[in-house]
């Protein structure tokens, strides 16, 4: 990794939305609830990063009128356990700032959010997602051989915002035997929103057996290619809120453009028609 | 030998067989498609009967699990994955684990019996290349049942087992055709419960029905009955390659 990619993982981990928190117009409260703003990190997730926004709410309303939080957008449920950067490029890319999310304390969503009790949960799901990239790049070899101190260092650094904690442990993750070229398969998810289908998983090496590059072209070609068939260029391919050359390499992407939880999160969504 | 890793032709092709039995058994599974993609997944109803939580009033469940979950500082509990203990007695046991309807637990004290439909999946997975098993449960009302709800129809003797780690467990996670809320045992150790058996059939030349076996282990787990018929009359997809050994039972006996 050269020197300018590493601003890169930096600028990754750095991105900021700021949003502005309003409670539900139908909640009980014993006075008027304030708007609540944040900045929320793009790579972190809902729950972990929104104590403040709860006790703000919290101030204003009965212990018995409160259940568990969850998020909406414009009538849509946010899935807290999808990074904050992805949950905005998909459903709110293309608007003014800031991202305007609604805070629930009653009847949660049951069939369409996972429950959230306690950091733990976010904690398992994040290791979760984390090994089974592993399994993707590695064939588990990688995650398997770190101790349990290395895991939770993995998941403190998310948790506290420390770049150089996480990055220490997590940049052993990206590495690769040279002969190899690459990862194994590439860790990735294509988000649609036109769909019922949440995301397009699939496996896909980053190089091709006759020992060519791959890059995100190719893989939207094999994988989704509703997304670049078109000339009237209707959709956008968005990573971290930017839209990539279709020619960057895809194992560059996965080192440098992957979340915390290693995957190349992609969000396919419309262009804007002005 | 790669014969431990699953790959989706022949998860699909399993999945077939298995489907054949299931039809002459009436068993309820069926296979369902996604939408504008080849890809399918196996899908089970079934109605069982348990005892859920409640107090007098059964709509208090909900709060009282919500609430319970919701606060930071519970008490006892410090992971979502402790599963209730109130009925720890041995006695209590063996009228736990009810098989007839498939999908029951029974238990005592203050609780009223309902009616819970089981919703099971079979997908493909492409990060561990073996099958995963979603499911979820609701009543009849369209409630749908708690993490802890859920593990109160675990087995005791699976519970211990599965609480070892974050991964060797059942979690809430999101369904990735359907992106509902299910609950799913992680595949990521299936290959090292599947690896002996495999490799046994191997040295055996017996050829094995990977959906099969691998449900006959985790579907007990989560309630779901798996008769033993599909053990012993479900074949294994056959292969493109040169003709497979018989098992010995086949070969003719010269005399």
């Amino acid at each position: 990794m050269i020197a300018d990619d590493k601003d890169v993982l930096r600028d990754v981990w750095f991105g900021r939305i700021p949003t502005c928190f309003t409670l539900y117009q139908d909640e009980v409260t014993e006075r008027e609830a304030e708007p609540f703003y944040l900045l929320l990190p793009r790579v972190s997730y809902l729950t972990l990063v929104t104590d403040k926004v709860k006790k703000h709410f919290l101030k204003v309303m009965k212990a018995e009128d409160v259940e568990e939080i969850w998020f909406e957008y414009e009538g849509t449920p946010l899935k807290w356990h999808y990074p904050i950067g992805l949950l905005f490029d998909l459903h709110a890319s293309n608007t003014s700032l800031p991202w305007s999310i609604t805070v629930h304390f009653k009847n949660f969503p049951e069939r369409d959010l996972l429950h959230c009790p306690c950091n733990s949960v976010i904690e398992a799901h994040f290791m979760s997602s984390i090994k089974e990239a592993d399994a993707l790049k590695h064939k588990s070899q990688v995650i398997n051989d770190m101790q349990k101190k290395d895991h939770k260092q993995l998941w403190m650094g998310l948790q506290n915002d420390k770049f150089d904690q996480f990055w220490a442990i997590n940049r052993k993750l990206m590495e690769y035997p040279t002969e190899e070229g690459g990862f194994r398969y590439i860790p990735f998810r294509i988000y649609l929103t036109m769909s019922d289908r949440p995301f397009i998983q699939k496996l896909f090496r980053p190089i091709s057996p006759d020992g060519h590059t791959h890059t995100l072209g190719d893989l939207l070609k094999e994988v989704y290619p509703v997304a670049i068939a078109n000339e009237a260029k209707r959709y956008q391919v968005v990573i971290h809120g930017i839209e990539p050359l279709l020619e960057t390499p895809l194992q560059w992407l996965s080192e440098h453009l992957s979340h915390p939880d290693n995957f190349l999160h992609i969000s396919v969504i419309p262009a804007p028609s002005d | 030998m790669s014969s431990c890793v699953l790959d989706e032709e022949t998860f699909c092709r399993c999945c077939q067989l298995f489907l054949e039995h299931s039809h002459s058994l009436c068993d309820g599974w069926s296979w369902q498609l996604v939408k504008g993609s080849e890809e399918g997944y196996l899908r089970k109803v079934a109605l069982g009967n348990v005892r859920i939580r409640t107090s007098s009033n059964p709509n208090q469940i909900t709060d009282q699990y919500i609430q319970g979950a919701s606060s930071d500082q519970r008490q006892g509990r410090t992971s979502p994955f402790t599963p209730h203990k109130e009925n720890d007695d041995d006695h209590n046991d063996e009228q736990y684990y009810d098989d007839d309807d498939g999908a029951v637990c029974c238990m005592q004290d203050s609780r009223s019996s309902g009616v819970i439909q089981y919703e099971y999946h079979i997908l493909y997975s492409y990060s561990y290349q073996t099958p995963v098993l979603y499911f979820r449960a609701s009543t009849l009302e369209g409630r749908s049942l708690s993490l802890e709800e859920v593990w109160d129809g675990v087995h005791p003797n699976y519970r211990q087992r599965l609480q070892h780690g974050p991964w060797d467990t059942i979690t809430q996670q999101e369904h990735p055709l359907l992106g509902q809320s299910f609950f799913v045992l992680h595949p990521c150790r299936t290959e090292e419960f599947m690896r002996p058996v495999l490799q046994a059939a191997l040295e055996e030349h017996r050829q094995v029905n990977y959906v099969v076996t691998w449900l006959s282990v985790v579907g007990p787990v989560v309630g779901l009955d798996v008769p033993l018929s599909y053990c012993t009359k479900v074949p294994a997809p056959s292969h493109t390659s040169p003709s497979p050994l018989q098992p010995p039972a086949l070969q003719t006996q010269p005399d």
